[in-house]
């Protein structure tokens, strides 16, 4: 076992994990971040998706010791004050949620994405967003919903 | 090189279990202690939509906000058998059983209204927006919340069920009427093959659905999307890659399905046709959206480069291998 | 007229949205309990083989709570159609990925370990991985009798006096392949004793009543002992439309009386559930000299690999709709589905629907080709309309709008192909 100390949604955490335990599994069962979700625990799917110090990560692919001393958000996170996030509200108001289990790191992708980029193309969303799929929506709504967020954002 | 090619694909599907088996929604509707309105039903949420247009025509046939309705869709201790989430049924099937049991738990509602407004009769007593009243004698009212608190103990449910109409087929002619109803789609596509690598790439597409009548476009339109990207990853490129019963590509970076990048926005068109059979008209979509898809794209790539592909999945090398034949003596295999 | 709606026809935002988005919605998987153990099924290696199984070293693993086996299930059988497919495997397996075992342990190393422990005698026999050779007597048999479990027949009408009469006849052989479902959410569950005493299950299901039904034939209790509570659900596509993990979860959680969980991974899921049928589509389509169709035969051979699953219904969905949206007069159409080693197949999007189009769109082009035609004008020539007949007989009286879909297509591309000297 070691210890671990982490931030994530800006709360500061003290872990005793074992060695072999990722930081995927770190979240959902010692801190119960369930949002996080696995999907093929080889870093293809990105529905274990978070953002790792800023830049996003598949946590199935990250070990929890390395994540001792980041800063890590989850969708859990994403919420201030009772406001959902500008790209959470596009994603209801546009439709692009289904099934719902790409919709976390799909948002969290989307996120990272236009922290660096606030006005990216239809292209720069696209590719923004490859590393996760989503087999319900054929990321048509998805994508429109970046578009649209990034509309919310210049408001807010 | 790359060659432009445009290819159409129709198609129609037939809802339902089908051949005369017994394809039954059920579902019940309560009158809650606070007033508001509770349905139970067994249909599933599997990322479709079901669960909103359930809202959407409980709401629409009580002539009551969603806000005050409840649905409880989880629990087989409470909820009634609606069947699967599948053969695109929840619409039509559910959606109709919903519609039925409102539509008796109204009549319930008036049996009860009449009783406590001490009328003769239930004629004339409309129910709208969470009240029961006497449309020519609107002083004569009662609201969901007083009638739900006269009840002391008493509960006041309907129930409704739903059986879809088809006939077993004949097991020497196959006559008979095996599915009702039946939905259409067309969708044309327009895509380039690059000849020397043998990738398609998609780049424009006109997608019309049959709906019978749309209960929620965009929930439509998320059907058409999706059902376009999972028949693009069937024709063009998944693989399990079987070998003597034992599946090698058995995870998602040897099982490739579309990402963002492979999809483009599809040019989605609903067509309203309303069905007499159907709840307010609406005939399910989830699974034909994804039936015409792979034929306009084989024949849009033999539009654009010549080569009929008859085995799928039409994989690059697969392509190539083809236009190579085509190229020493064009193949033509067809009579 | 159309009545007019305040509600239908509004683009309601999504009731489970705002669970979705905030990461609040609970999947199975996302389901901890106090004094919770975890299980893992052991699954065949081999497509094809008898078997013997040993699990007492593995029973005195440390945390090992119990290994259920094919003893331990009062009713070892389930299937949505044909009661075809064992709980646990008990004299055979019948394809790679078969559940043999039942680990339940304090965790997933401790399953993990036990699941290697378990001492699998596997006995092979020769194997059978295509239809065509299942289809042969002397083939080996997956399941008692003939590997062709189903045969469904379609006639109208005399399709060789429509052949003679026919002015161009195309003949072509499709095949299709094996896909999988790739639903996002991998299979899993939890299941405990409720506080009424009730086998419960948490699991994301098409069809939470069949699976109460099949615990129930299982495990030989009632149903109003069981319950069935069904989590968000991570895509599904017909694909958790076959038991998984629900007969293990309540057996487990009846026989030790603590909650239980179960989550596969990818691997396991890719293995375990149910596959798009693969047909092979032989077709032979007929048109007179102006494009109008005369006659047609298919012949489909559906492989459903090692259990039947819907494969008769498949099949049949397969057969109803070889024709496609069109009129013809005669028609002759068999589809069978057989046995193999291979994975199994089930219901997927479209459910045998989606196959056929692959040949009689191509057909329809090939046919509007050698006759120097468009595709589009041969489709309008045709198609179903109100009023038309199918091929089973059945009149389409109302919403038939294919002519609109067409249409509302061709406004916006122009697909009046001409390919004359084209390549």
């Amino acid at each position: 076992m070691i210890e671990i100390q982490l931030t994530v949604n800006g709360k500061d955490y003290t872990v005793n994990i074992e060695e072999d335990k990722r930081l995927l599994d770190v979240l959902r069962e010692d801190l119960g971040f369930t949002g996080v979700k696995e999907g093929c625990s080889e870093g293809e799917c990105g529905a274990c998706t978070v953002i790792m110090d800023g830049k996003t990560v598949n946590s199935c692919m990250v070990m929890g010791f390395q994540a001792n001393g980041s800063n890590i958000v989850t969708i859990e996170g994403l919420e201030k004050d009772g406001q959902l996030h500008p790209i959470q509200q596009a994603f209801i108001d546009i439709g692009a949620v289904q099934c719902g289990y790409c919709t976390p790191g799909m948002i969290l992708s989307a996120k990272a994405l236009l922290d660096k980029n606030p006005n990216p193309t239809k292209e720069e969303i696209r590719e923004g967003i490859s590393g996760n799929l989503c087999r319900c929506t054929g990321y048509s709504k998805i994508v429109k919903a970046v578009e649209k967020a990034r509309g919310y954002e210049d408001e807010s | 090189m790359k060659r432009i090619g445009r290819g159409i694909g129709l198609s129609f599907y037939g809802t339902g279990y089908g051949n005369g088996f017994p394809d039954v929604s059920r579902a019940k509707v309560r009158l809650l202690k606070d007033g508001n309105v509770g349905i139970y039903v067994g249909g599933t949420e599997v990322g479709q939509g079901a669960r909103t247009i359930f809202y959407q025509i409980g709401s629409e046939t009580l002539k009551l906000s969603s806000d005050n309705i409840s649905f409880i869709t989880e629990d087989t201790s409470l909820m009634p058998d609606s069947g699967t989430a599948a053969a695109s049924r929840q619409t039509y099937n559910t959606g109709n059983a919903i519609k039925i049991a409102c539509e008796n738990f109204m009549d319930r509602l008036r049996e009860v209204a009449k009783r406590e407004l001490k009328l003769n009769s239930t004629q004339g007593l409309k129910v709208n927006n969470g009240k029961i009243y006497l449309e020519f004698f609107p002083r004569k009212v009662i609201s969901f919340k007083e009638l739900a608190q006269k009840q002391k103990g008493n509960v006041i449910e309907a129930e409704g069920e739903f059986v879809a109409q088809t006939v077993e087929m004949d097991s020497e002619t196959g006559q008979g009427a095996p599915y009702w109803p039946y939905t259409f789609n067309a969708c044309g596509v327009e895509l380039e093959v690059d000849v020397l690598t043998g990738k398609v790439e998609i780049l424009k597409t006109r997608f019309a659905q049959d709906v019978g009548r749309a209960i929620n476009p965009h929930l439509i339109e998320g059907q058409m999307d999706g059902g376009f990207a999972m028949a693009l990853g069937y024709v063009l490129f998944e693989d399990l890659n079987i070998n003597e019963g034992r599946i090698k590509n058995q995870k998602f970076s040897k099982y490739l399905i579309p990402t963002a990048m492979d999809m483009i926005d599809l040019e989605n068109v609903i067509v309203e046709d309303p069905e007499s059979t159907a709840p307010f008209g609406a005939k399910g979509v989830g699974e034909p959206v994804m039936i015409p898809i792979a034929p306009a794209i084989l024949n849009a790539i033999y539009d654009a480069v010549g080569v009929r592909i008859t085995e799928l999945p039409a994989t690059p090398e697969k392509l190539i291998e083809a236009i190579e034949d085509s190229k020493e003596g064009r193949v033509v295999k067809h009579g | 007229m159309r009545m007019s709606l305040d509600i239908v026809g509004k683009n309601m935002i999504r009731v489970d949205a705002l669970s979705k988005v905030t990461g609040k919605a609970i999947y199975p998987a996302d389901v901890y309990m106090d004094n919770m153990l975890y299980g893992k099924t052991l699954r065949s290696k081999v497509p094809h083989a008898y078997i013997t199984v040993n699990t007492k070293e593995a029973e005195n693993i440390d945390g090992v709570i119990k290994i259920f086996t094919c003893k331990d299930v009062p009713t070892n059988e389930h299937g949505v159609v044909f009661k075809d497919h064992e709980v646990f495997c008990s004299k055979k397996v019948r394809r790679i990925g078969d559940p043999i075992a039942f680990v339940v342990a304090t965790d997933i190393k401790t399953c993990d370990l036990a699941l290697e422990k378990i001492k699998v005698n596997y006995e092979e026999i020769e194997g059978v991985f295509d239809p065509i050779s299942a289809m042969k007597e002397d083939a080996p048999k997956v399941h008692e009798g003939n590997n062709i479990m189903y045969h469904y027949k379609l006639r109208k009408g005399d399709t060789e006096k429509g052949f003679e009469s026919s002015y161009v006849i195309a003949e072509n052989t499709y095949k299709t392949h094996m896909v999988d479902h790739a639903f996002l959410q991998p299979e899993s569950g939890v299941s405990y004793i409720d506080e009424e005493g009730r086998v419960t299950v948490v699991v994301a299901t098409q069809y939470p009543h069949y699976d109460r039904e099949e615990i129930a034939r299982a495990l030989n209790i009632s149903e109003d002992e069981i319950r069935i509570i069904n989590a968000s659900i991570g895509g599904a596509f017909g694909g958790r439309e076959d038991i998984s993990l629900q007969i293990h979860l309540a057996l487990a959680a009846k026989e030790i009386k603590r909650p239980i969980k179960v989550v596969y991974s990818r691997e396991e899921s890719f293995i375990s559930h149910s596959k798009r049928h693969p047909l092979i589509m032989k077709y032979k389509t007929g048109a007179d000299k102006n494009g109008k169709l005369l006659a047609m035969e298919a012949d489909i051979i559906g492989d459903t690999g090692a259990y039947a699953s819907w494969a008769t219904n498949v099949l049949r969905k397969a057969g109803v709709h070889a024709t496609g949206p069109y009129y013809i007069p005669n028609v002759k159409v068999d589809s069978i589905a057989v046995y193999t080693n291979n994975p199994f197949a089930g219901a997927m999007r479209g459910f045998g629907a989606t196959q056929p189009p692959i040949a009689y769109e191509q057909q329809m082009d090939i046919l509007a080709e050698e006759l120097g035609i468009d595709p589009i004008t041969i489709r309008m020539k045709n198609m179903f309309k109100k009023g038309s007949e199918t091929a089973t007989g059945q009149i389409l009286t109302e919403s038939v709008p294919l002519e609109e879909c067409l249409n509302k297509v061709l406004e916006d591309m122009d697909l009046n192909l001409d390919r004359k000297g084209a390549y």
